[in-house]
Parts: C-alpha cells; structure tokens; sequence
C-alpha cells in the first residue's frame, strides 16, 4: 500500500496546480488529505471524460492539473481523452486507481499474454474492469506505471518526466488503497 | 428565432480580449467575423466537451472572460458539466448555447427534446447565478453589453434557425483561419498566446 502524505508531496514537488477527480475508495485516503493540506485545488467533476477535457483546458491556459480517477471512470472516458488530452498532446499524469487488480493477481492471468473473451470478461471471480485496464491503455497508447506501494513513489515523478518527454498522457496505476 | 448572423455579428462587435472556444455549426461562422489569436475550434476534438473544456481555461486564466460558443446538441452531451461550472466557483466564463433544435453539422438531424428543452434553467438549477434564453435578435442585441459584464458563470441560450454548415474538418486550405493547423498546434498556438499575454 501507497501511503497519500508520499503521494502528495510528489505532487507538490511536481508543482501540480489541480486535482481533477471523480472520488473511490482506493483514492478516498489520498483526497481527504489533499482537502486537508489545501495546497493543491480538488476540482470534482461529474463524470471521468470531463476530467479530461478541463484538464485540458487547464494545460492550455498555462496550469498543471492531474487526472485521479478509478479504471472503471477510464473506460468512461473514451472519445473524451482521446479528442481532448490525446488529440491534443497535453503532458498529462492521470493517478488511476486499478479496481479488481489483486483477484487478477490471485487468478494468475496475464492480460499481455491471454486474449480476452465473453466467458472471461463474465467470470464471477474476476472483475473485468480488470482486465480491460490494461489492454485499453495499450490501445489507446498510454504508457503506463505501477505504484503498488512506498516504495514504488518514486514512478510518480517518472510519469510525469515521460509524459513531457512523450507530450501525452501517461498513467499511474494504483494498486491498493491509499493510506 | 434568429439566424447565427444575428447572433454572432453583435458578439464579434463587442468582443475585446476574450477568449473565444466554438464548436460545431459555429465554428466557421464565427470565423468569418473574427481571426483573433485567442480564438479556438473545438473541432476534430472530442463530441461535447467545449464547455468542459472551456471551463478549464477559465480556472487557469481567472482574470480574462471566456466565452463558450456551445450547440444544444453537444450541451445534451454533457449536462453535467453545467453542475461542475456552477461548482467550481469560476467567475470568468460565459456559455452560449445555440439552440437550433437539430444536430446540424450532421444533417439536421433533431436533437431529443428539441421543442422544450430550457438549458437556462436547468443552468440556473445547476447554480448559475445569471442565465438568458433570447429568442429575438433586438433584445438579444440590446442585453449583450449587460451580459458581457459582471461576474459569472453566465448561461445564454439564444434560439436560432438551423443552419446548413457540414462536417467540419482541419485542413491548410480551410478558409476558417483556425482550422488550418492540427489540433494539437491549434492547442499550443493558443496556450503560447495566453503565457505570452500574461495576464493583460
């Protein structure tokens, strides 16, 4: 587990200017302190795509914002982010909180290795936001990065070097609830 | 009702240091009053999100207005965003909804609820502490200085004819100035426009 005082100073130490969310449970902790600490602006929205667009408009008009949204809210977005930050070409970090990872780890299928199906993607012990998380990234040409726990902090600020680099968006994924 | 003329030539007057998002059947009429550098198409974009998009440049230029040129049937797209304009206490945006009643770019086509859809007031149960529907060309004009001013977010449905503008497109022969670059230059034309000026 990631701990959210990590995650939020490498937020502040990316001089991030916005919060753009739709809140769960993964990111509650995280989203308490940001309120708290009140250095960086929450800006909830009411549906994930929006996220997208405003941040957009945020990188034009001179800001910083991050997306942090859960994987379910990413498969939302769909022509959002592709027409807005992807069409674009914003320097954007999106925190993704990934829903159904660790049945997908306990279940010891890989979704690089394994074409997805029906019977798959309805199985009861697996969720299949899941699966799809990745695979969608991939389509969609989002390199993307895992913060599992404190140790792993560091691949925040490595997204955010990759996604000026690359100038796109590039995901974080979250794999435990913040703490 | 009156025609996007009417609706536009008044704006293009009035208009100062403004930045100005269109989208949709607007986007090349307004282009034929206007090829101001703080201009922006949300055209070969994503279906909806001008306002969304607006709204984010609004929160990052607090001190210049932005004006939204948005279609009734890409605000249907998005109610939501009227919940998160009045929500995240911008001051600096003004959106127009041009309801004609049809999806235009795509045939005219009608638009759900075309005949009694009041985006106003859903703007105002949103929280929009100022919103306008005109149908009526004189008294739209007569109010458009009053509108222009004072705080927002501001919502103004202004009910005009359907038109007959087609798909649009981005291409170097276009004649609407700011669709003869790719979207992304268009985004970074716009952002290096907005640092340059600061905050005049």
């Amino acid at each position: 587990m990631a701990q959210a005082r990590l995650i939020l100073d490498e937020l502040k130490k990316a001089k991030v200017t916005h919060v753009l969310t739709v809140p769960d449970n993964s990111s509650r902790t995280l989203l308490e302190l940001l309120a708290a600490d009140r250095t960086i602006p929450i800006v909830p929205v009411t549906r994930e795509g929006e996220a997208f667009a405003i941040a957009t408009g945020l990188w034009v008009g001179g800001k910083k914002p991050v997306v942090l949204i859960q994987n379910t809210g990413l498969l939302e977005t769909g022509d959002a982010l592709r027409g807005t930050a992807i069409r674009m070409r914003v320097p954007l970090v999106c925190l993704i909180t990934y829903r159904g990872y660790a049945k997908l780890q306990a279940s010891g299928i890989s979704t690089k290795a394994e074409a997805l199906n029906a019977s798959l993607l309805s199985r009861l012990d697996l969720d299949s936001v899941a699966l799809l998380t990745e695979p969608t990234l991939k389509a969609w040409s989002i390199p993307h990065y895992f913060l599992h726990e404190d140790g792993d902090i560091a691949q925040i600020s490595a997204a955010f070097r990759k996604a000026q680099e690359l100038e796109q968006p590039v995901a974080v994924l979250i794999t435990r609830d913040t703490t | 009702m009156f025609t996007k003329h009417q609706f536009l030539e008044p704006l293009a007057r009035l208009r100062t240091d403004q930045i100005v998002i269109t989208t949709m059947g607007v986007v090349r009429p307004w282009a034929r009053y206007s090829e101001h550098a703080l201009d922006f198409a949300s055209a070969d974009s994503a279906m909806g999100h001008a306002a969304d998009f607006a709204l984010g440049i609004a929160l990052a230029q607090p001190s210049r207005q932005v004006i939204c040129l948005n279609g009734d049937g890409s605000m249907l797209m998005t109610l939501g965003t009227l919940v998160t304009i009045a929500s995240s206490g911008v001051k600096n945006l003004i959106l127009f909804v041009v309801q004609n009643g049809t999806y235009e770019v795509t045939g005219n086509q009608l638009t759900p609820g075309s005949d009694r859809v009041d985006f106003s007031g859903l703007a105002k149960s949103a929280g929009f502490p100022r919103a306008y529907t005109f149908d009526d060309a004189q008294a739209y004009e007569c109010s458009l200085e009053e509108i222009l001013s004072g705080d927002g977010p501001v919502c103004v449905t202004v009910k005009t004819e359907p038109g007959s503008e087609g798909p649009l497109g981005r291409r170097p022969d276009e004649p609407a100035h700011y669709l003869r670059c790719s979207l992304a230059d268009s985004a970074r034309q716009l952002r290096g426009a907005l640092l340059d000026r600061g905050a005049d």
